[in-house]
């Protein structure tokens, strides 16, 4: 530890050296004041800029006030944490190392009860890689990246075996994935994950929930593997394109509870693969939105055990699909005598119970063919593929057996809440006036067309 | 003053090759003028501007409820009306266009005046071009007004890329209708060859590459090869290239796409566009100039 302390004296003097600003003081040495502070003391940081690369290897809390900066300078994590129950709140955390292999971090720790609170993460491979790290806190961080190649970037959250820990409220943007790994129990909520590779991702996360989180933007929202008993309530899964882009995936999950969830505009909703993988388990979606993904829900042929009710299915490109040739009779799609809403139900509802009095049936030909010729997807949306499908529908032996059957599909929207996103899209003038400038443009184009010829010239050399 | 300008022999042949931009101009004013007095201009841009603005109502159901989403649906099914309609708009139009001339006897009356054929021919091409430049800009801008009112996001980059897309595919159509003017004597049977054309390239040749796929088991790269020289196919994938950046959507052909061209995709399906522009209107050029019988 001496040495360190030494290594750093000599970077202060070295800094010392230095015309600049901060030449009239000589700048604190952080790792020297967390070993002189006695364990179980809060060091109050000034906004100010401090050198990064150090380690607490003691109950200790580093509190900033006004925003101080802790720069690691592109080397090592800037604060790595040996010790349990140490706090690090209200820091600017910038340039971490960018060696993947090394894992490099903002805040690197190794031991339980971590409390890495109300931080912004800046220039870093990893943002949080918490390992061992039960009954941790990460609330309210601001987390960005490198500018790097995204395979190249580290993840902004990831916590290895740290049981009961809470993440929550943070807003984590462009890392690579966030990874949630050998932690039972977590509590994710509230958190905003955008333009990374895997928003959220969880394996062997036993009886966690997942929350109000919203994912966005990312090739994949979030994906649960190899877990039980997981609740997930109240997320927003939209615009996640990437390749396979599952706004929620499920590998090997069981017993996953998903209600209130709003799967907006993803190339695929939510994705079953071998989920609940084993055979008595059932699997409950209820009261969720499924709108305007390419695929709404997308299931592994042989998945079964997973119930729909009460869901919105609005306006997706295929509304239930399955991956490969198959059907999805091992799914029940109402339960206890009430289906989902359905945007595309031609049904009826004569005696105004709600409930259509034929079923849902999803039979549509060209979904069936691009099942099993793969290579027809790139025809998908065409006058062409919708030719296809009216083709069946005037010609009953064209008809596929119906892949999904509704028996009780509700002929009302379920009512939810606003999309917590909602308000992002007040303000859409940008839209109007060009719209309008479209307009104008024709309007005025067609009027100076249209007029009679004056006196101009144009008359004399052609009297039409 | 013009016919000072303009050489004194009437002889058409003599002047063919003869491209005055005043007297392209004059003749573009005056088929934009007959174009926009036309009623079936108005009800082709009634049709878009109406169907434009019924998807996009349709397509944007409740914002409340799913906040922001639904443009990229939105713009799928814009993309999916325009080849529709544009393209049907832009046929006939292109179609009727000498074909009618000749058959009032208009046009041999305009080619008694000292104006070339190539005059004529580019003349007719820019004034129907602007007048699709104006039906496109309208049914966009009917959309994306409705869209503001429903409060989804909509990314007015894109909107505008789909709608340049849009009337460069429009361009197309109005050469090869021309192209189609050019050759058919009447305009009945002009019509009519248009039509076909409009079926073959918007349903025929997709269902057709389906059927092969379905039977032989096409490549990937063979599927893409051929379903990209349709200029309709063209438009579309330029459509998705800005709206999604790739074509990963699209399934193992368009895997293919995006692994063999990466990101000059958009370069090359616009490529193709450009070529169709191009190619029938050289052709109709050619045969025009020499057609003996007008």
């Amino acid at each position: 530890m001496t040495r360190l302390v030494a290594a750093s004296g000599a970077l202060a003097f070295a800094l010392s050296l230095a015309p600049s600003a901060a030449a009239d003081q000589a700048p604190v040495d952080l790792q020297r004041l967390i070993d002189e502070a006695e364990p179980g003391e809060v060091i109050t940081l000034d906004a100010d800029t401090y050198e990064g690369g150090v380690v607490i290897d003691k109950v200790l809390t580093l509190r900033g006030e006004g925003w101080p900066v802790v720069d690691g300078r592109g080397n090592g994590h800037v604060i790595e944490i040996t010790a349990p129950d140490v706090t690090v709140e209200g820091l600017v955390i910038r340039g971490s190392g960018d060696a993947l292999d090394k894992e490099h971090a903002g805040v690197s720790g190794d031991a339980a009860r971590i409390r890495v609170i109300g931080n912004r993460f800046e220039d870093v491979l990893f943002g949080i890689f918490l390992r061992r790290g039960d009954g941790s806190e990460i609330k309210d961080n601001v987390i960005g990246s490198k500018d790097l190649f995204i395979a190249r970037r580290g993840d902004g959250i990831r916590l290895w075996e740290s049981h009961s820990s809470t993440i929550e409220n943070n807003v984590v943007d462009s890392g690579r994935d966030s990874v949630f790994w050998f932690c039972d129990d977590l509590i994710v909520r509230n958190n905003r994950v955008s333009n990374g590779r895997y928003g959220l991702h969880f394996m062997y996360t036993d009886g966690s929930l997942i929350e109000g989180n919203v994912t966005d933007g990312n090739s994949v929202g979030t994906f649960l593997m190899y877990s039980k008993g997981l609740t997930v309530t109240n997320n927003v899964f939209s615009e996640n394109r990437g390749p396979s882009g599952y706004g929620l995936g499920l590998k090997d999950v069981d017993g996953a509870e998903a209600t209130g969830n709003r799967f907006l505009g993803n190339r695929v909703g939510v994705f079953f693969d071998n989920s609940p993988s084993e055979r008595d388990v059932v699997q409950h979606f209820e009261s969720n939105v499924f709108a305007f993904n390419d695929i709404g829900a997308l299931f592994q042929p042989s998945v079964e055990g997973n119930l729909f009710s009460e869901n919105a299915f609005i306006d997706n490109g295929e509304q239930v699909a399955t991956d490969g040739r198959g059907d999805l009779e091992g799914n029940e799609w109402s339960v206890d005598g009430r289906g989902n809403y359905w945007s595309d139900f031609a049904g009826y509802d004569a005696d105004g119970n709600g409930l259509g009095d034929i079923p849902y049936e999803i039979e549509d030909v060209f979904s069936d063919l691009t099942d099993s010729y793969p290579d027809l997807m790139f025809f998908q949306g065409t006058p062409a593929a919708r030719a296809v499908d009216m083709a069946g529908r005037a010609f009953p032996d064209l008809k596929p057996e119906p892949k999904l059957s509704d028996d009780a599909p509700l002929v009302e929207m379920p009512g939810f809440p606003a999309a917590p996103t909602a308000e992002a899209a007040a303000s859409n003038w940008p839209v109007a006036v060009v719209s309008l400038a479209l307009l104008g443009f024709a309007g005025g184009f067609i009027w100076l067309a249209g007029r009679r010829p004056g006196s101009g010239t144009d008359s004399k050399v052609l009297p039409a | 003053m013009t016919a000072a300008t303009a050489p004194a022999g009437i002889d058409s042949s003599a002047v063919s090759e003869r491209v005055e931009p005043r007297l392209v101009g004059v003749i573009a004013l005056k088929v934009l003028r007959e174009a926009v007095r036309d009623r079936w201009f108005w009800l082709y841009c009634a049709g878009f501007a109406l169907l434009a603005a019924g998807i996009t109502t349709l397509a944007l159901p409740d914002t409340e409820v799913v906040g922001t989403g639904g443009f990229g649906r939105t713009a799928a099914s814009l993309v999916a009306l325009v080849q529709l309609v544009v393209t049907l708009m832009a046929l006939t139009l292109g179609a009727r266009s000498l074909a009618g001339e000749r058959e009032s006897g208009t046009l041999r009356f305009l080619l008694s005046h000292p104006v070339s054929r190539t005059e004529v021919l580019l003349g007719t091409y820019l004034g129907l071009g602007g007048a699709l430049l104006a039906a496109v800009a309208a049914g966009f801008g009917v959309a994306g007004l409705v869209s503001s009112f429903r409060s989804a996001v909509v990314d007015v980059g894109i909107l505008l890329k789909i709608a340049g897309a849009s009337w460069l595919m429009a361009l197309v159509m109005l050469g090869i209708g021309m192209l189609v003017s050019v050759v058919v004597r009447r305009t009945g049977a002009a019509m009519g060859a248009a039509l076909l054309i409009w079926l073959g390239l918007v349903f025929l040749g997709d269902l057709g590459i389906m059927g092969t796929v379905a039977a032989t088991n096409l490549p990937a790269e063979t599927l893409f090869a051929v379903a990209v020289a349709n200029p309709i196919e063209a438009f579309r994938l330029t459509a998705i290239v800005s709206l999604e950046g790739s074509l990963d959507a699209l399934g193992p052909a368009g895997t293919y796409a995006v692994d063999s061209f990466g990101n000059s995709i958009g370069w090359l399906t616009l490529g193709v566009l450009f070529a169709w522009a191009v190619a029938p209107m050289v052709l109709a050029w050619l045969l025009f100039r020499r057609k003996k019988d007008l």
